[in-house]
């Protein structure tokens, strides 16, 4: 097996010829005593977990093999600002040379569809298959299906990338025209990627509408939680004060179904909404090579992320050891989102290197969950949180401070400096985790 | 592996420990690093930021303690994101940060 994979490995590299000259850290991802690590989906998860372990495994890093459908990733983080033109698509597309060239990761573009955990393989699409000893899924998410609900028409724009564009251009004609319309969106049960992101995306689209002066038009937050899930001051004074008679906001409306010719959104208490621009956020799941391969024992459970060891993010489940979850796939209750999967790599990564030397793992694991907003086009927000391991319950739970009970804080207003501070953290949340 | 209910002294013991010796051929990991990376999505990777945000790598551990220290117990500014990060961890942890920090060059 091990002679196979290396051979396969060889073929996928595409050039044995280039090892002989390239630095140390890359030559030792010829080595496979130290291990091989392969990597799925090349969002904040899992281009950090690659990186780090290539970083910190220094002379006896293992080999580190990622594999994505796509050669580019599109950040979620900063894509709403897409919708408004603040920011270009291209400005948050990152690709992957960074991680090959600067720390040996392996690139292999392929769609992962399976594993052997048995005989340790990873299958893609293509027929390929792929050795590991760790085996980690970042696939990020998949949406629960709502009838009628045509993504080429109704963009959920919750996936960064094409569909941003189709959101973006069917923003740009509602505003270009002048009869008055509603741009409705809509927020799925938590627990969700991004938790504020349907909020600030309605801030974004009302923004628009206000300094454009559209009279009569109107942004409708249909809201499948009981009520705003994060910074709910910051959003609360936004749709009663800051877009109050632009944002109507209602919670508990849970979709039932769409009619995408129409922009028709039909609720499970049979009203129904026309939309000059329907935007449509389903409920989520965990990503394919998770949930169809036995990683989330209950598909149907309000927690859809997969059970893992969240000091190892390895999966509980019986038989999958040495697979690992990160990501928005993973169900510890934590918070999801591209800043909480950066911090979850790298407790991953840690614990992979020390697994590979047969040490044990560190119990105190940390992970921030952070993110800056935008509340309008010249204020922001922000929202933090520390997870800390608790060996009790050996889950992770937010530490909480005498002026921060709930162990979630968020800005006490909308400001400027705010505003500016979202770059400030996302160039360097991008360098961390492709840089 | 260090717990919170180490003592200050133990910490300082094993960060000093761990500073006499170069990482690759170190059995465990450095004590601080995988609590200092937690830092870098906002501080940058090794706490080299490539924004506006402040750099860490390569202040001395004792003026990044403090000054943790001092946002840690700065009550009057719930505007500072940083006073409820840096409250949110134990000063043994803050100053594994610190030490990992000052280890890294500029």
């Amino acid at each position: 097996m091990n002679t196979l994979s290396r051979r396969h490995f060889l073929k996928l590299a595409g050039a044995s010829a280039a090892l002989a000259a390239t630095p140390s850290i890359l030559r030792a991802q010829s080595a496979t005593s130290n291990g091989r690590v392969v990597v799925v989906g090349g969002g904040f998860g899992g281009a950090t977990v690659a990186k780090y372990l290539r970083l910190w495994g220094g002379a006896n890093a293992p080999q580190v093999t990622l594999v994505d459908a796509n050669l580019k990733h599109v950040s979620c983080i900063l894509s709403n600002m897409v919708l408004d033109n603040t920011r270009s698509l291209s400005s948050i597309t990152f690709g992957y040379d960074n991680l090959q060239t600067k720390y040996g990761v392996k690139f292999v573009q392929g769609k992962a569809t399976s594993f052997d955990n048995v005989k340790k393989l990873l299958k893609l699409a293509n027929g390929t298959t792929l050795a590991y000893d760790h085996l980690v899924l970042s696939p990020g998410i998949d949406f629960k299906p709502i009838p009628g609900l045509n993504f080429s028409k109704i963009p959920h724009a919750w996936q960064a990338g094409p569909q941003t564009t189709l959101l973006q251009q069917q923003l740009q004609q509602f505003m270009s025209s002048s009869s008055p319309g509603n741009v409705i969106i809509t927020a799925p049960l938590a627990p969700i990627r991004c938790p504020i992101g349907p909020y600030e995306r309605a801030c974004t689209v009302a923004d628009m509408i206000k300094r454009k002066g559209k009279p009569g038009s109107k942004v409708i937050l249909l809201d499948a939680n009981p009520g705003i899930m994060a910074e709910v001051n910051t959003f609360t004074t936004a749709f009663n004060k800051t877009f109050a008679g632009i944002i109507d906001y209602r919670p508990s409306v849970q979709v039932a179904s769409v009619d995408s010719d129409r922009r028709i959104v039909q609720t499970t208490t049979g009203s129904e909404f026309q939309a000059s621009v329907l935007n449509v956020i389903p409920a989520h799941l965990a990503g394919a090579i998770v949930r169809t391969n036995g990683l989330v024992p209950d598909l149907t459970a309000a927690n859809w992320g997969a059970p893992v060891n969240p000091l190892n993010y390895e999966s509980t489940v019986s038989g999958m050891s040495g697979v690992h979850i990160i990501g928005d796939s993973q169900g510890t209750g934590m918070s999801k989102g591209g800043h909480v999967a950066n911090g979850e790599a790298k407790v991953c990564a840690d614990a992979i290197l020390r697994m590979l030397k047969g040490e044990a793992l560190d119990m105190g694991p940390t992970v921030p969950a952070a993110c800056f907003n935008s509340v309008t086009s010249t204020t922001g927000s922000w929202l933090s949180t520390l997870f800390a391991y608790d060996p009790v319950t050996k889950s992770m739970i937010k530490v909480k401070a005498p002026d921060n009970p709930t162990g979630t804080f968020e800005a006490p207003a909308a400001t400027g400096d705010n505003y500016e501070r979202i770059f400030d953290w996302s160039a360097n949340l991008f360098a961390d985790t492709f840089a | 592996m260090i717990s919170r209910h180490h003592s200050m002294f133990t910490v300082l013991s094993i960060a000093s420990l761990a500073l006499a010796t170069p990482f690759a051929t170190q059995a465990a990991p450095p004590p601080g690093r995988l609590l200092a990376s937690q830092c870098a999505q906002c501080h940058g990777t090794n706490g080299r930021s490539v924004s506006g945000i402040d750099s860490l790598a390569g202040e001395s551990a004792r003026e990044i303690y403090d000054e943790m220290r001092e946002m840690k117990n700065k009550t009057d500014h719930p505007d500072d994101i940083m006073h409820h990060i840096a409250a949110a961890y134990t000063d043994q942890q803050l100053w594994l940060i610190a030490q990992y920090f000052s280890t890294i060059p500029k």
